[in-house]
C-alpha cells in the first residue's frame, strides 16, 4: 500500500514536470536567449549559465525603430478594439439578459452561427472596399475588425454574467426614476465587472497577437508588432536570432503578465463561452 | 422587470448588430455572389454559375491543401484532446500548488502565432536547434521541416497543439470539477475500481464537454492560416498549403477572386456541417442520458 502511494506520487511528479517543461520551456528559452551574448545562443547543448547582456536589446533599439512603432500601433489598436468590444457587448448583453422575445432568441442563435465564419472569408470583399475608401493601413480598420470578431462571444458572455445580477436591483433603480442607460452604467456595469474583464482578456490577447488581418490590411503606418516580428523571421539575409528573441520578449512579456494576473477571468470566460455558446 | 418597448432595446442592440452585419454577414453574402462570378481586379464580373466551385474542387493544389488541413485537424485535435483530458484528470486527482500549475499551463494562451513560430523554428532548426540536438543525440531522426513536407506538417501540428492545449484543458478540467464527489463515493462503496469509476462515472459525464471542446477545435483548426504561412508559406512547391493558405494565394497572389470566394464558401459550409453534426450528436447524447 505504501509503495503504491510512492509509485503514484512519483508518476504524478514526473507528469507535472513534463507538463511544466512543455508549457514553459519554449517561453523561458526565448526570454533567456534574448539575454545571451552572441555565440552562446547557438551553443549545443544550450547554455543555462551565461553572463547576461542587453546587447540584442540595444541592437533592436538602434536598428529596428519600426518595431517600436509597431508596439505603439499594437497598443492603440488593442485599446481601441477592447473599448469598442466591451461597450457594445455589454449594452447588447444587458438587453439579451433582461428582455426575452422570439426575435431576440433567434438573434442569439444568429450570433452563435456568425462565429462559424472564418475571418479569412471576409478579407476577400473587405480588401477592395477598404482600399477604395482609403482606410487601408489605418488603426481604425483593425480596431473594428478585432472588436467585431469578438462581439458575438462577448455579447453571449455578458448576457450570462448579467443574468446573475438580481433584477430587483434594476427595479429599485427604476423606481428612483433612473433611465435605462443610467441603470446600465450605475447598477449593471459595476456588478458585471468580472464578465467585462473576461471579455477584455479575450479581446486584448487576440488584438495584441493577431497576424492575418494585420498582414492583409496594413502596410507601413498601422503595422503591428507581430507583423514586424514576422518580417524579422522572414528576412532574406538570414535571421538575426538575438534581435528576434529580444523583440519577441518585448512583445510577449506584457501580454503574458496580463494573462497571469487575469487568469481567473480567463478561465471563467473560457468555460462560460464554451458551455453557453 | 421588463423593457416595455422593443424600441427601447434597439439602441443597446444596434452597435453589435451593425458591426456584425457590416463586417461579417454582408461581406460573407457578397462572397457568395463573388463565388458565382469570374472576376479579378479592374474587370467586370461575368456570371459563371458553379464553375468556380468545380474549378476549385478539381484543382489538385486544392485537394492537396484540403488533405493537409484534414491531416492537421485529425492529428492535432485528437492528440490535443487526449493530452488535455489526461491533464484535467491529473489536476483533479489533487496536486499541490494547483493554482500556480494552472497558470503555468495557461501561459501558451498568451503567445502569438508569430512568436510561437519563431520559437519552433529555432528549437527545431536543423543546424543549431536544441530539440534537433536532443533528437540526434538519442539517435532519432530530426525534423527536416524546410525540405520534407510531412515533417513540416508534423511541426505545424505540434505548434497548434502547443498553442491551443490551454483551451482544451480548461474546458475539460472545468467539466471534471463539476462532477459531484458523491458519485465517486457511491461508486467506491459499490466496489468499483478506479478504472470502473473512470469508465462509468467520469467519461459519461465528461461527454458533453468533450464534444464541445472537439467541436470548437475542429472548427478553429480547420481555418489554420498563420502557423502555416509563417512556418513554410505553403512551400516547398505548394506542398504544405492548407485551405486558408490556398484561399489567400488564389485571392492575393493570383488575383483569382472567383475561385478564392468559392474556396471561402467551401470553408464556411464545412464549418457549418461540422457544427450541425456535433450539435445533433450532442442532443442525442443528452436525450440518451435522460433515459
Amino acid at each position: 500500500m505504501r509503495t503504491d502511494k510512492l509509485v503514484i506520487g512519483f508518476g504524478k511528479t514526473v507528469a507535472v514536470v513534463v507538463i511544466l517543461a512543455w508549457s514553459l520551456f519554449p517561453i523561458a528559452f526565448i526570454v533567456m536567449s534574448s539575454f545571451k551574448p552572441g555565440q552562446d545562443i547557438f551553443a549545443v547543448p544550450p547554455k543555462f549559465v551565461f553572463s547576461p547582456t542587453f546587447q540584442h536589446y540595444v541592437e533592436l533599439w538602434n536598428g529596428w525603430g519600426v518595431f517600436f512603432d509597431g508596439l505603439l500601433n499594437s497598443t492603440i489598436i488593442t485599446a481601441g478594439a477592447t473599448v469598442l468590444a466591451i461597450t457594445t457587448s455589454t449594452a447588447a448583453g444587458y438587453v439579451y439578459s433582461r428582455y426575452s422575445s422570439r426575435m431576440l432568441d433567434a438573434s442569439v442563435m444568429f450570433l452563435i452561427i456568425v462565429r462559424l465564419i472564418p475571418p479569412i472569408v471576409v478579407t476577400l470583399p473587405l480588401f477592395p472596399i477598404i482600399n477604395a475608401v482609403g482606410l487601408n493601413d489605418t488603426h481604425i480598420v483593425l480596431m473594428v475588425l478585432y472588436a467585431t470578431f469578438f462581439v458575438s462571444l462577448g455579447t453571449v458572455l455578458m448576457r450570462t454574467f448579467i443574468d446573475q445580477i438580481p433584477r430587483e436591483l434594476d427595479e429599485a433603480a427604476q423606481i428612483d426614476r433612473a433611465g435605462r442607460l443610467t441603470i446600465l452604467r450605475r447598477v449593471i456595469v459595476p456588478l458585471a465587472a468580472p464578465g467585462i474583464l473576461a471579455v477584455a482578456v479575450f479581446v486584448v490577447v487576440f488584438a495584441w497577437n493577431e497576424f492575418l488581418f494585420a498582414f492583409i490590411f496594413t502596410a507601413t503606418r498601422a503595422k503591428t508588432a507581430p507583423l514586424v516580428i514576422s518580417e524579422m523571421i522572414g528576412s532574406i539575409d538570414g535571421v538575426d536570432w538575438g534581435v528576434l528573441f529580444a523583440a519577441s520578449t518585448v512583445q510577449l512579456i506584457p501580454v503574458l503578465l496580463f494573462v497571469i494576473f487575469m487568469n481567473r477571468y480567463l478561465v471563467a470566460g473560457l468555460t462560460a463561452g464554451a458551455t453557453k455558446g | 422587470m421588463r423593457l416595455n418597448k422593443i424600441t427601447e432595446a434597439v439602441p443597446f442592440l444596434a452597435p453589435v448588430q451593425i458591426l456584425i452585419l457590416s463586417v461579417i454577414v454582408i461581406p460573407s453574402l457578397y462572397v457568395v455572389w463573388l463565388s458565382l462570378h469570374a472576376s479579378s481586379f479592374g474587370q467586370s464580373a461575368t456570371f459563371v454559375g458553379l464553375d468556380n466551385y468545380i474549378r476549385v474542387l478539381t484543382d489538385p493544389a486544392f485537394m492537396l491543401a484540403l488533405g493537409n488541413t484534414v491531416l492537421i485537424v485529425i492529428f492535432a485535435v485528437h492528440l490535443e484532446l487526449a493530452l488535455g483530458l489526461g491533464m484535467a484528470l491529473l489536476f483533479a486527482s489533487g496536486l499541490p500548488c494547483r493554482r500556480i500549475l494552472l497558470v503555468a499551463v495557461l501561459a501558451p494562451y498568451a503567445v502569438s502565432e508569430v512568436i510561437a513560430v519563431a520559437m519552433w523554428r529555432f528549437l527545431f532548426d536543423p543546424d543549431v536547434g536544441p530539440v534537433t540536438a536532443v533528437l540526434t543525440s538519442l539517435g532519432l531522426p530530426m525534423l527536416d521541416w524546410s525540405f520534407e513536407p510531412s515533417h513540416a506538417l508534423i511541426m505545424i501540428g505540434l505548434l497548434t497543439i502547443w498553442l491551443h492545449l490551454p483551451f482544451t484543458f480548461i474546458i475539460l478540467y472545468a467539466a471534471r470539477l463539476a462532477i459531484p464527489k458523491d458519485l465517486y463515493e457511491a461508486a467506491r462503496i459499490d466496489g468499483a475500481t478506479p478504472f470502473d469509476a473512470f469508465r462509468r462515472v467520469t467519461m459519461p459525464l465528461l461527454g458533453p464537454a468533450i464534444v464541445v471542446a472537439l467541436l470548437f477545435r475542429y472548427i478553429f483548426a480547420f481555418r489554420i492560416f498563420s502557423e502555416v504561412w509563417l512556418m513554410t508559406q505553403g512551400g516547398p512547391a505548394r506542398s504544405t498549403e492548407v485551405v486558408a493558405v490556398y484561399l489567400y494565394q488564389e485571392a492575393f497572389s493570383f488575383n483569382a477572386f472567383g475561385t478564392a470566394a468559392a474556396t471561402a464558401w467551401i470553408m464556411v459550409l464545412a464549418s457549418l456541417l461540422l457544427a450541425t453534426g456535433y450539435v445533433f450528436l450532442l442532443r442525442k447524447q443528452v436525450a440518451g442520458n435522460a433515459h
